[in-house]
């Protein structure tokens, strides 16, 4: 090896002394667009408010989340409005506001297996589509089942039946699926 | 459809032996040309001076005769049917004598390949795709020219997204070696593809066998070598200019590639452009899937003297790949209505070139140093330092503008130094030693405001090697072994609250091992024998994934107590050419895993407030999977070329007494080519030559080797494609146009693939027309 070649050797060599250090430190970051929980409280005109609550404070994974059930009365019609939060964050986020100014590309979906139990929109997007922030839930006899609410982000609002609130057109992807267990006496 | 049949690497032995005596225009150049195997001469090869854009062919006898050569520097091109050309410079003092033997391997029938650097492929199952290859499917992906070899198979995420599998075996399990250094990256997911331009590359070797020892651990059975060949000792500025359009997607790639050679520096820089809008099905476009890429890459060169080699290598490749709108699901609920629709969500009845979230942005950028000391005619010292940085971006419809914020982001670095010391006895043993060490840092860009599904971390490998080949009468024998340490640290986060960091310290011991034989049990027949056995580690998602993979919607689960996986494969090839017209290879093999690690989907559903997802759990079982390559050509006359491949292969979870899931179904492949040997004038000035006709056909067989548990949706039926190709060669003066005309999916066939994932939402792409100009200067 000629002594003028020593430099790039060197600089070669050098290029393979690198130190072997440490991961970074993730980011225990806020997640601000996790949704952790959701009330539906549902105010009858006349009587007890109910409010129906899934709650799972550290989003996917870890601990299970607490879903409540709720007891309505039968022939009953209530007003039913829903409350999104990020609890993970402190303060705690209202989540709710970010799907009012984007009611276009949100809608809520009412899926009730209880006889008798329907829910009509109450509320409409700047396109005259309901969203279902606000709703009308109405009881019929003394009857058992569940009640799927079911949040679609960018929903095809013009796709067939799903102004009146049929899930099965409406593509996009669900931000919201919770269950709650009701039992209307 | 990509495999021309032939394959020459053309050997040139300059036999010129050069007298000087000025003379007038009166010179002639003559020569024979051979086969460098059977020693035959070769007919029908074209020698073309470039300066005086003349030519001749080679008659029955390998015989070919250029007269009244003016004394001068030429550039002569040699090329044979369905070969890429090879052109070398001369200096005509004399009248001149030009003996060239030509390699003329049938390489898709996986013989060995004689490259100039001499590498040691004996013994090994090899296939190769060569730079004419490259350049007439520029508008493919590295992985998208693999895809009609036999025994490889495209694992694909929509059109755009798709990474290579080579007898079952991808990702973690599959090095890809770019340009001498193992492609880093994330290479995990199922749905990043390998971040390479395949024009920058002259040649794209598979090797099947569990041999390739010196190319790094954790490879379980399969190596795929990228690289570019020597730069051309050409004293004056080359290069080529490509372009080509393709009607699905209305696609657009632009290529060039310029290189110079001089005793100071030799250098070569090639550049791609990429833009492609929404593919189509033969009844809708698939909305969001586009794709735009930009890559560069320069080497350089520089003999010091006899002794001294070094070589510079740097790239850099930067893509946007749109990903199915439609596809973008969240819950089961979600794929259940998806999967209910005709046509997936969100299709559009108009063409569009945006391409917006769901979408991936991925960067990668390599630089290399190699240097090659000649100690003596038997000894040899490589020394190769690397650096690579790759940054992927994954974007998801997000709330609240924050689409624009990835909701996956990753960044990896890698260094990485090998050395190497090969030697040759004085009986023919051929030894190498060697020692490979990267340290890799792989951190989540904490701008997603996500939980990330995988954890930061660094490794730090170290692997010696060693590799011995000898050859005594018919017989080859290779050896090999191999030790690698591999030291992860992961600081990762709880999933419950309050999110604390957890610490893993992991290190793994691996060794390797190889035993080959190769018999050539006459000048027709040859019989290869192939042991290897080989450990991999638990990669850091299999060990420590936790949370939504969005990708696949469902919930992953790493096992931190995973141990290395453990594979014995074993093949034997049996290969037989009697003769010119006709040969047949076979190649079976069968691959024994000892806690092979999978993804197996649990029966519980993980309750979250966006409804009920699938889990997935990293676990491992004892797993073989056994297959058969078979391939054959015939040359029916001297125009008419056939080829017939079939691919069979079979994975079994031995464990859990079920079939492995994401196997490649079975396919066959055949090929019929017309090849026109007469040159046609069109005018004074123009010449068209090499006019080929070629028909494809590939045949996929559904995969029945599945249950229907293990899977959302059952395996689509087997579909049947129909290619065409037409290509020529137009010769002006100075310069070479190589036209083309493709169409793929000829019948606009509908139909779904096993192994791409956008199958649940939509049908593949249709009836495509590839038309094609590159520009030799």
């Amino acid at each position: 090896m000629k002594t003028h070649n020593l430099p790039l050797w060197a600089l070669l060599f050098s290029l393979v002394l690198f130190v072997a250090c440490d991961p970074e430190e993730p980011g225990d970051g806020p997640e601000p667009e996790l949704i952790t929980t959701l009330n539906y409280t549902l105010t009858p005109t006349d009587g007890e408010v109910v409010v129906l609550t899934f709650q799972d404070p550290d989003g996917d994974g870890g601990d299970a989340p607490v879903i409540s059930s709720g007891t309505l009365s039968a022939n009953t019609t209530y007003v039913g409005t829903i409350e999104l939060l990020n609890e993970s964050v402190d303060p705690v986020e209202d989540i709710t506001e970010e799907v009012e100014e984007e009611d276009e590309e949100h809608q809520f979906f009412f899926m009730s297996t209880v006889a008798g139990l329907t829910v009509d929109y109450a509320d409409q997007d700047e396109d005259d589509n309901p969203v279902g922030l606000t709703s009308s839930l109405t009881t019929g006899d003394a009857s058992t089942g569940t009640l799927t609410i079911n949040l679609i982000h960018e929903p095809q609002k013009d796709a067939d039946g799903v102004a009146t609130g049929d899930i099965s057109n409406a593509g996009g992807e669900s931000d919201i699926e919770v269950t709650f267990s009701i039992v209307v006496q | 459809m990509y495999n021309r049949g032939y394959y020459i690497a053309l050997v040139i032995i300059l036999g010129a032996f050069l007298q000087c005596s000025a003379q007038d225009c009166d010179l002639t150049i003559r020569g024979y040309v051979i086969d460098e195997s059977s020693q035959a001469p070769l007919a029908y090869v074209n020698l073309y001076i470039q300066e005086t854009q003349s030519g001749t062919t080679t008659d029955e006898t390998g015989f070919f005769s250029l007269d009244k050569i003016c004394m001068g520097h030429y550039h002569i091109i040699v090329s044979h049917i369905g070969c890429e050309d090879e052109k070398f410079h001369c200096d005509i003092l004399s009248d001149t004598i030009l003996n060239l033997t030509l390699s003329h391997t049938p390489i898709s029938l996986g013989t060995v390949v004689v490259s100039s650097q001499k590498e040691d492929y004996n013994n090994q199952a090899n296939l190769s795709v060569n730079r004419s290859v490259i350049e007439d499917n520029s508008h493919l992906n590295i992985s998208g020219l693999l895809e009609n070899e036999t025994g490889v198979s495209l694992l694909k995420n929509g059109n755009g997204i798709s990474k290579p599998v080579v007898h079952g075996l991808y990702g973690n399990r599959l090095i890809i070696l770019n340009n001498g250094v193992a492609q880093s990256g994330q290479q995990w997911g199922n749905d990043h593809s390998p971040e390479i331009d395949p024009f920058a590359l002259d040649k794209i070797t598979i090797i099947k066998g569990a041999n390739a020892l010196e190319y790094g651990s954790g490879n379980l059975g399969a190596v795929i070598l990228s690289e570019p060949k020597r730069i051309a000792k050409e004293p004056h500025l080359h290069g080529q200019v490509n372009y080509a359009y393709e009607t699905n997607g209305r696609g657009q790639t632009l290529n060039t590639r310029l290189g110079k050679y001089s005793e100071a520096l030799a250098w070569r820089l090639t550049g791609s452009l990429k833009r492609y809008g929404d593919r189509e099905t033969p009844d809708y476009f698939l909305n969001n899937t586009g794709l735009e890429e930009a890559n560069l890459s320069i080497q350089l060169e520089k003999t010091y003297n006899e002794k001294i080699f070094l070589d510079f290598y740097a790239s850099t490749f930067n893509t946007r790949l749109g990903v199915l709108r439609g596809s973008h699901i969240s819950n089961l609920t979600d794929l259940e209505r998806a999967l209910s629709q005709e046509e997936p969500f969100f299709t559009e009845p108009d063409f569009s070139d945006e391409i917006e979230a769901p979408m991936q942005e991925v960067s990668h950028h390599l630089a290399k140093a190699k240097a090659k000391y000649f100690i003596s005619d038997n000894q040899i010292i490589e020394f190769v330092v690397s650096g690579q940085v790759n940054n992927r971006k994954e974007f998801d419809i997000r709330r609240s503008g924050r689409s624009e914020i990835p909701a996956l982001s990753l960044f990896q670095s890698t260094v990485g130094a090998d050395l190497s010391y090969g030697f040759t006895t004085e009986n023919n043993w051929k030894l190498k030693f060697g020692n490979q060490t990267a340290f890799a840092k792989n951190t989540n860009n904490p701008e997603t405001g996500i939980f990330p599904l995988i954890p930061n971390y660094t490794t730090l490998k170290s692997g010696l090697f060693g590799t011995a080949t000898y050859s005594k009468d018919a017989l080859t024998y290779n050896f090999g072994l191999r030790y690698d340490i591999e030291d992860q640290i992961v600081l990762g986060l709880t999933t419950s609250f309050p999110r604390e960091v957890v610490r893993y310290d992991n290190l793994f011991h691996n060794f390797s091992a190889l035993v080959a034989l190769t018999a050539h049990l006459s000048d027709q027949q040859s019989l290869s024998w192939n042991v290897g056995y080989a450990m991999r580690n638990p990669a850091i998602n299999e060990l420590y994934s936790a949370g939504l993979h969005q990708g696949v919607s469902g919930i992953e689960e790493g096992d931190p107590n995973l141990n290395q996986e453990k594979a014995l494969k074993n093949t034997l090839e049996y290969k037989w050419v009697p003769g010119s017209q006709f040969a047949f290879n076979v190649l079976g093999y069968y691959q024994y895993f000892e806690d092979y690690i999978y993804l197996n989907p649990q029966d519980e559903f993980r309750l979250t407030i966006r409804g009920a997802f699938p889990v997935f759990s990293y676990e491992q079982a004892d797993a073989d999977i056994i297959g058969l390559d078979v391939s054959t050509q015939y040359t029916i006359s001297n125009s008419l070329l056939g080829l017939l491949k079939y691919s069979y292969l079979k994975g079994e979870n031995r464990g859990q007494g079920e079939p492995l899931i994401f196997m490649p179904p079975n396919s066959l492949f055949a090929s019929l080519t017309y090849r026109g040997h007469n040159t046609r004038m069109l005018t004074e000035s123009l010449n068209m030559e090499d006019t080929e006709i070629e028909v494809t056909n590939r045949y996929v067989f559904r995969q029945n080797n599945l249950l229907d548990e293990q899977d959302f949706l059952a395996a689509p039926e087997a579909y049947n494609l129909f290619g065409l190709k037409v290509s020529t060669n137009f010769i002006l003066p100075q310069y070479k146009i190589r036209g083309y005309l493709k169409v793929d999916n000829l019948f606009n066939t509908q139909y779904r693939d096993y192994l791409n994932r956008q199958r649940y939402f939509a049908n593949d792409v249709g009836r495509s027309l590839v038309i094609g100009l590159n520009l030799k200067f």
